[in-house]
């Protein structure tokens, strides 16, 4: 089972790294983190916030493009294309056909943060701080990279069952949402009615809660205090990619290929 | 020789597909039963649109039956990887990954088939140089022709060695040059002790390959037989060539209706309706003084068993 699941996210990845859609969105993203280089020179003092408010929103938004384009596609193209027939009927389950896609795209999706994290790194190291190492990029990197694979695993959700217009719909949404959660549950219980209190905790259970990986503020200013955040987050992510997995490989079960 | 024992048993297989979202589903299944027993080359024939590739679809769990039950080796089909792992499927007009090479395509193929690095570089190689792809095994399936993505769609079928080949068309797309080779890929099969089932519109490739063909005509089993049982039990007449070329008077003076022949060139083409005739015509010909040149029962073709069995089956589908 695992060789399978591995060989359909090897595959996943071989198709994913020769798509020169994602090479053109990842040499722009390159292109404009670069140029916080020249930003430095602008902004007055603080070079701590240029890497969180430019830098650091550079990698997010650009991987979040890059998560939702290829998610919504992930499994939408092998049906449409038909690629799928082969591979299905092959002894491979449809569970580990979902598991392998979404781990492919996740393994591209490391590497292309890496490489804008990296690249902001460098422009860090080569300005005024002397040559100082600021490890933070990566430490908020890793928060992102999270936050990516669980709008993958959106993305791929609803391409299992809509066209690749209203998947990137949705998981935009949910993008959006995902960051505002914490109001909807600060308005959610500041009503009187109890039907309204419960079903804002209701939806901020069941919606994805996002700023659960941003400590892009705590890197800037003075770094994480404690490890413990990143634990947390990789355990929300683990527990919550699983039940949209698990709901992607239901949905997907007993699905007719045309 | 073919052993009795099913592979492959279809029972009251129904499918209907949703047309839109009020209106009555299409029926493209009904009540389909047939079976393919080890060893045979079963032909799977059927007009366009009578649910070939539906059914063998769900042979692959590509699609789910709404009624019915489906027999592989014995037990039931599961997700199961054994099952699977007996099975080669071509898929009609097959679809592969762009952006991989022919070689590539087959080591994912033996990947997923849980082949060992060394079986898998072997057979595909072997594989290759049999549908003769040997030359495009480093080719991106971007440029690859059609004839050639229907090439290669055989090749990772027979990859990991399956008992049961499960062809949908595999001889659409292809030149005279491959639909020979393909003929002779089904028949090694056969001797190499494997069981064949496959669709197709070349009524003469079935007929030349086929122990038994089943005919589907809008998603009803229209015939089921043994090729030589469903050809020979229909003889149309018996055709009798002889010289000279005898007068309509003559021929009338020997028993032998006039209408019943004509002349072409210098030789007489007689059709006598059935053997006893065609002696009781021979001797009195023979008493003429004319020379028997040939003598030849003229059978029924798959083709105008189809044509008639699909022609039958739509008048008393209308009447009903
Ligand atoms: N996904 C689908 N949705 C709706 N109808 C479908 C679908 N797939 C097939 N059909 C219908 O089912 C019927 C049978 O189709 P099928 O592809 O099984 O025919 P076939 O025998 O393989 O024909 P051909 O010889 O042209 O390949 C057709 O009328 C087709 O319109
Ligand atoms: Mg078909």
């Amino acid at each position: 089972m695992i060789r399978r699941i591995l060989s359909i996210a090897a595959n996943t990845f071989r198709e994913t790294i020769r798509n020169k859609i994602l090479y053109a969105i990842l040499a722009f993203a390159l292109f404009v983190i670069g140029m916080t280089f020249f930003l430095a020179d602008l902004s007055v003092g603080d070079f701590a916030r240029i890497i969180a408010d430019v830098g650091l929103a550079s990698i997010h938004i650009f991987g979040v493009i890059m998560a939702v384009f290829l998610g919504i596609n992930l499994v939408s193209n092998e049906v449409d294309r038909k690629t799928i027939h082969i591979i299905l009927s092959k002894p491979v389950r449809r569970s580990e056909f979902i598991f392998g896609k979404t781990l492919g795209l996740s393994v591209t999706l490391l590497l292309t943060t890496l490489a804008m994290a990296a690249v902001l790194f460098l422009v860090h190291l080569s300005y005024q701080y002397g040559g100082r190492a600021e490890i933070g990029i990566f430490i908020a990197s890793a928060g992102i990279y999270m936050e990516l694979v669980l709008l993958t695993c959106l993305a791929s959700l609803f391409s299992t069952f809509t066209t690749p217009v209203l998947s990137a719909i949705f998981t935009l949404s949910l993008f959006l949402v995902g960051h505002l959660t914490k109001y909807l549950y600060v308005l959610g219980e500041q009503s009187k009615a109890a039907a309204v209190r419960w079903g804002s905790r209701f939806l901020f259970f069941l919606l994805p809660n996002l700023e659960n990986f941003n400590w892009k503020n705590e890197v800037a200013y003075g770094g994480l205090k404690s490890f413990s955040i990143l634990g947390w987050a990789a355990g929300y992510l683990a527990a919550y990619a699983a039940c949209v997995l698990c709901l992607s490989c239901l949905l997907f079960a007993r699905k007719d290929f045309k | 020789m073919t052993h009795e024992r099913p592979i492959l048993s279809i029972e009251g297989l129904s499918k209907s597909y949703p047309t839109g979202f009020w209106r009555k589903p299409v029926r493209v299944l009904s009540d389909l039963s047939c079976e393919v027993r080890e060893n045979e080359i079963v032909g799977f024939l059927g007009p366009n649109g009578a649910g070939k590739t539906t059914t063998i679809k769900i042979l692959n769990r590509l699609a789910f039956p709404d009624a019915g039950k489906v027999t592989l080796f014995g037990g039931r089909v599961r997700d199961g990887a054994d099952v699977r792992r007996r099975i080669g499927f071509m898929p009609e007009q097959p679809y592969f990954y762009e952006y991989l090479t022919g070689g590539e395509f087959l080591r994912l193929c033996g990947q997923l088939c849980g082949m060992s690095r060394t079986e898998m570089e072997s057979r595909s190689s072997e594989l290759l140089s049999r549908v003769g792809l040997s030359g495009a095994r480093d080719t991106a399936i971007r440029k690859y022709s059609k004839g050639m993505m229907q090439r290669l769609g055989l090749a990772q079928a027979l990859l990991h060695d399956p008992e049961l080949v499960i062809l949908d068309e595999p001889m659409s797309g292809l030149d005279p040059m491959g639909r020979m080779e393909v003929r002779g890929i089904i028949r090694d099969l056969k001797a190499a002790g494997k069981t064949v089932f496959f669709s197709s519109h070349i009524l003469s490739d079935v007929e030349a390959l086929c122990d038994r063909v089943i005919m589907l005509h809008k998603g009803r089993k229209v015939a089921e037989g043994r090729v030589e049982e469903l050809i020979g039990a229909e003889t149309l007449h018996i055709e009798l060539v002889v010289s000279p070329v005898l007068p309509a008077d003559r021929l009338a003076a020997a028993g032998i209706p006039p209408e019943a022949g004509y002349a072409h060139g210098a030789l007489l083409v007689l059709r006598a309706p059935d053997n006893g005739q065609a002696n009781r015509w021979i001797a009195a010909l023979l008493r003429e003084g004319c020379m028997v040149i040939s003598c030849v029962p003229m059978k029924k073709g798959l083709e105008e068993i189809f044509m008639e069995r699909v022609g039958v089956s739509v008048a008393t589908g209308t009447a009903s």
